[in-house]
């Protein structure tokens, strides 16, 4: 009776929860009208900061105006990502711990991982998508220059190798709230996080930084996350070292956090009554 | 001939430790650098086995080890010593097939979608337990015309009652048919009505299915209606494994008696039994059953009473009763 | 404690109804910080973490000023130094959950308890968050201890010992306004169910819009005029400028100290007219 769930099971699983969040936030429409609101204010305090920072300079760490705005683009889109379908799941995972409702979910016979992390989706970013992609179109257009397919292609394995990473990240988070008994700020130290991602790496290469640009590239690397895909298109700059590293430490960060997840529950599991 | 037992447990124990802090600021500060931690045991030593199709049911006051008992044979949590099995496998090591034959539902936790209709979380059940179309169609039209929800199917969790939203969360746990289905407090905070409708509802289930059903509560009515055994649990301790007549007997023998009377004292030239006890003007009395309304008229005729309650003893304390009597029992 | 408040409402003399009553919000005072710093590490934690974003936002402007000494009148040296400081004017004017948790309060009907009890509810809140604040205050003083002795380069000297005493008022101020602003966005909760994600809102826009962000002279002239105008600014970019001497001279910041007890006392006076009127509400349909 070994069922072994389908792909195409664990698509359909994903599209019930898609169905299920719009519902839920369908229900609540003003709120949903803010968060996404939001979101416009978020975007129109990095387009404010963007311009004046370009107001007074001409480049910014080897970026120019078009490169920086791609930049930017990629990094808000790759947000929105993680956001729309993560960052939920994982604030709620630590509220089912210290609520006693993550029972109920382990009697499931479903991979634990799967289901806390894909349960909620959040619709009020998906915005944060079409933005973030727009904001790209418009920084290769200014460029000027022809992007290929093979860049393209590139481009899209690093981004998601990116998301990886910063998925890889929340898991850990929410996974230790269940050893530190009062972890509430998990959306903080993704904005921790999120921090390390929003500006190229570049600008960590000064002398007395270089403690900080080594333990993001090479023990948490959060300097990478956007960086490297966005110095792809954005600088044209196609460094194998720096790619395959990226793709390792994405696979790296994807074990390693299942590991620390699954050692999380069985901890959960023994000490809880 | 006696089938396998379906259930069985073997001196399954549990400890789980606490982190203590000691009042006042310092007890802060010194908790900042980790505190000290006390072992508590939640279950100790327990044995017992259940055959297919048996109603049983766990009781016992709160925080005796029931709800604990209840996950370690579910698989959530590790025993600490002991060895267990459901339906051939080892609860905890979560195999699927034993989650897919299984269900828990736990009273005081809600697993439907709040926003949502049942019917779309009873959807989403479907999905994860990989349920052919067909059958869950099926079951599920069977259990709503048990429960007799069928009008409340689209509308949304949050809007139901109380008692309508347990039938949902059990209809939700037994969409998968599930072979052995344990129940922590399914009536807790319901009303009488709704109380009765879920135990009509189980003991069909447990006779159409033939599924062996083990429930915890601590209300005496959903163990008399449902089980003709019973496993008192105090303490951790497995007290009484057996049939629940003779507990009903000793729990309804007695009626405490709390009266208070006028004035700063008890009446002078009022006679007490030595089991009562005395604080100022107000008298706790142990009353056998029959005896309570000659008992109370009696005083009532004689003295000046100003206040009068009369109540069951606590479960806690027909237990230690119990347990202290079939104790003493076994010894001469 | 409960039973010591419940025995005050009995003395009617003022002058001992004071004193008791400070005695009561001072052990309101005493029990919050307890129980604040039993955080444990996540306190700590939060505390370093807080670091690092300081540090990438330094080398962002570093990388910005690589080839430029002046930007709208701020050098890179200035702009650090005022990022700096802005991090303490926050850390007077910030009041995580104050308006979240009055809103919270009021819809699941939590207020009963401070219209059961004689305790007022802004008083109550206020005590409460000057523990936060002091415990906070007290445990980042190392921290910051270090990083402006770190970066005292950025720094320069200030113009005269006494600007530190209307620096100190000023702060003082922020943790005020930022106080009633929020409790009069939290009385809100009287009117619609579910203001969450509003505040989240306006806790955004504050970021911006206070200078929290960047120093406002650095935005379009125009919309640095605009947001000069406005109460958020009190509560980061004030008093960071003060003590920078880039808000003017004595006469200015003595004015804008002035404008700043304005504000405080409007909003103060908003929090509490908003109360009473959302009790009135409250008790309206039943509570």
């Amino acid at each position: 009776m070994a069922l072994k769930r389908s792909f195409a099971s664990y698509l359909r699983l994903v599209a019930v929860f898609a169905r299920f969040s719009l519902t839920r936030e369908m229900a609540f429409r003003g709120n949903f009208v803010m968060k996404v609101l939001l979101e416009l204010v978020w975007l129109g305090i990095l387009l404010v900061f963007y311009r004046t920072l370009f107001r007074g300079v001409d480049s910014i760490a080897g970026w120019d105006s078009a490169s920086f705005l791609f930049f930017l683009g990629c990094y808000y889109t790759l947000e929105g990502v993680v956001e729309t379908l993560f960052l939920e799941n994982f604030v709620e995972f630590s509220d089912l711990v210290r609520t006693g409702n993550l029972d109920l979910h382990l009697l499931k016979p479903i991979d634990e991982q799967f289901l806390l992390s894909i349960r909620l989706i959040d619709w009020s970013t998906v915005p944060k998508l079409f933005i973030g992609s727009g904001m790209m179109g418009v920084a290769v257009f200014q460029m000027g220059h022809p992007v290929s397919g093979w860049t393209l292609a590139l481009f899209a394995a690093l981004f998601v190798a990116g998301v990886s990473m910063a998925y890889s990240f929340l898991l850990i988070l929410s996974s230790t709230a269940i050893w530190m008994v009062r972890n509430q700020s998990l959306m903080e130290l993704w904005w921790l996080f999120s921090t390390l991602m929003r500006y190229p790496r570049d600008i960590y290469d000064v002398a007395w930084a270089w403690p900080v640009r080594m333990v993001f590239t090479f023990v948490l690397p959060a300097l990478l996350v956007v960086s490297v895909p966005a110095e792809i298109v954005g600088k044209a700059i196609l460094d194998p070292w720096w790619i395959c590293w990226m793709l390792v430490s994405a696979i790296i960060s994807l074990s390693g956090s299942r590991r620390i997840f699954i050692g999380s529950i069985a901890s959960y599991r023994s000490a809880s009554s | 001939m006696i089938d396998p037992p379906i259930i069985s447990a073997k001196e399954l124990s549990r400890h789980y430790r606490v982190a203590e802090k000691s009042p006042g600021l310092m007890g802060s500060l010194r908790a900042l650098w980790g505190g000290r931690n006390r072992v508590i045991v939640a279950v100790d030593n327990v044995s017992f086995s259940i055959q297919p199709g048996e109603i049983v049911g766990f009781l016992g006051p709160n925080g005796a080890g029931k709800t604990t008992t209840l996950k370690m044979l579910s698989g959530l949590i590790y025993p600490s010593s002991g060895t267990a099995e459901v339906l051939g496998y080892v609860p905890w090591e979560r195999a699927d097939p034993f989650r897919r034959q299984f269900a828990l539902v736990m009273g005081q936790k809600n697993q439907l979608w709040w926003d949502l209709p049942a019917s779309d979380s009873f959807e989403l059940h479907r999905e994860i337990y990989s349920l052919p179309k067909d059958r869950f169609r099926r079951v599920m039209g069977e259990l709503v015309e048990l429960f007799g929800v069928a009008k409340l199917l689209r509308q949304p969790v949050r809007e139901l009652s109380l008692g309508e939203r347990m039938k949902m969360e059990l209809i939700a746990c037994l969409l998968h048919e599930p072979r052995v289905l344990m129940l922590d407090e399914p009536t807790i905070g319901l009303d009488v009505v709704a109380q009765q409708t879920i135990q009509r509802c189980l003991r069909e289930y447990n006779q159409s299915k033939k599924a062996t059903i083990l429930l915890t509560s601590h209300y005496m009515r959903d163990v008399e209606a449902l089980c003709q055994r019973v496993l008192v649990i105090t303490n951790g301790k497995l007290v009484h494994d057996g049939p629940l007549a003779g507990i009903v007997q000793r729990f309804g023998a007695y009626k405490q008696v709390r009266l208070q009377f006028a004035g700063e004292a008890i009446p002078p030239g009022l006679r007490l039994p030595d089991s009562a006890t005395v604080m100022g003007s107000v008298v706790d009395l142990s009353v056998s059953r029959d005896m309570v309304s000659e008992t109370i008229s009696g005083i009532l005729e004689q003295f000046p009473v100003t206040d009068l309650t009369v109540s069951d003893p606590p479960l806690e304390e027909v237990v230690a009763r119990y347990f202290q009597e079939s104790a003493s029992g076994a010894g001469a | 404690m409960s039973s010591n408040i419940g025995s005050l409402a009995m003395d009617s003399s003022l002058s001992v109804r004071l004193v008791k009553s400070l005695t009561k919000y001072f052990n309101i005072f005493k029990v919050s910080l307890v129980e604040r710093l039993a955080y444990r590490a996540d306190f700590l934690l939060g505390t370093f973490l807080r670091l690092l974003p300081l540090v990438t936002t330094l080398l962002l402007w570093k990388a910005v000023y690589a080839n430029k000494d002046e930007i709208s009148g701020y050098t890179y040296r200035q702009v650090v130094a005022y990022l700096l400081l802005v991090h303490v004017s926050r850390m007077f004017s910030s009041m995580p959950g104050l308006a979240s948790g009055i809103a919270r309060d009021v819809r699941d009907g939590n207020l009963k308890r401070y219209l059961v009890q004689p305790l007022d509810l802004i008083s109550y809140l206020l005590a409460y968050r000057m523990a936060h604040k002091v415990a906070y205050i007290i445990t980042s003083i190392p921290l910051y201890s270090v990083i402006f002795f770190l970066c005292r380069d950025f720094f320069d000297a200030p113009p005269d010992p006494c600007w530190f005493c209307l620096y100190a008022t000023a702060l003082l101020m922020s943790f005020i306004l930022g106080f009633a602003f929020e409790a009069s966005l939290g009385m809100l909760g009287f009117w619609f169910l579910e203001i969450s994600s509003f505040l989240y809102l306006v806790n955004t826009v504050n970021f911006f819009v206070s200078g929290h962000f960047l120093p406002l002279d650095l935005l379009d002239p125009w919309v640095a005029g605009i947001l000069k105008v406005l109460p958020m600014q009190f509560m980061a970019y004030f008093p960071a400028a003060l003590i920078m001497g880039k808000a003017g001279d004595w006469n200015d910041v003595v004015w804008g100290l002035g404008i700043e007890a304005a504000w405080c006392l409007g909003f103060l006076a908003m929090a509490r007219g908003a109360y009473a009127l959302g009790l009135r509400r409250y008790g309206g349909y039943g509570g």
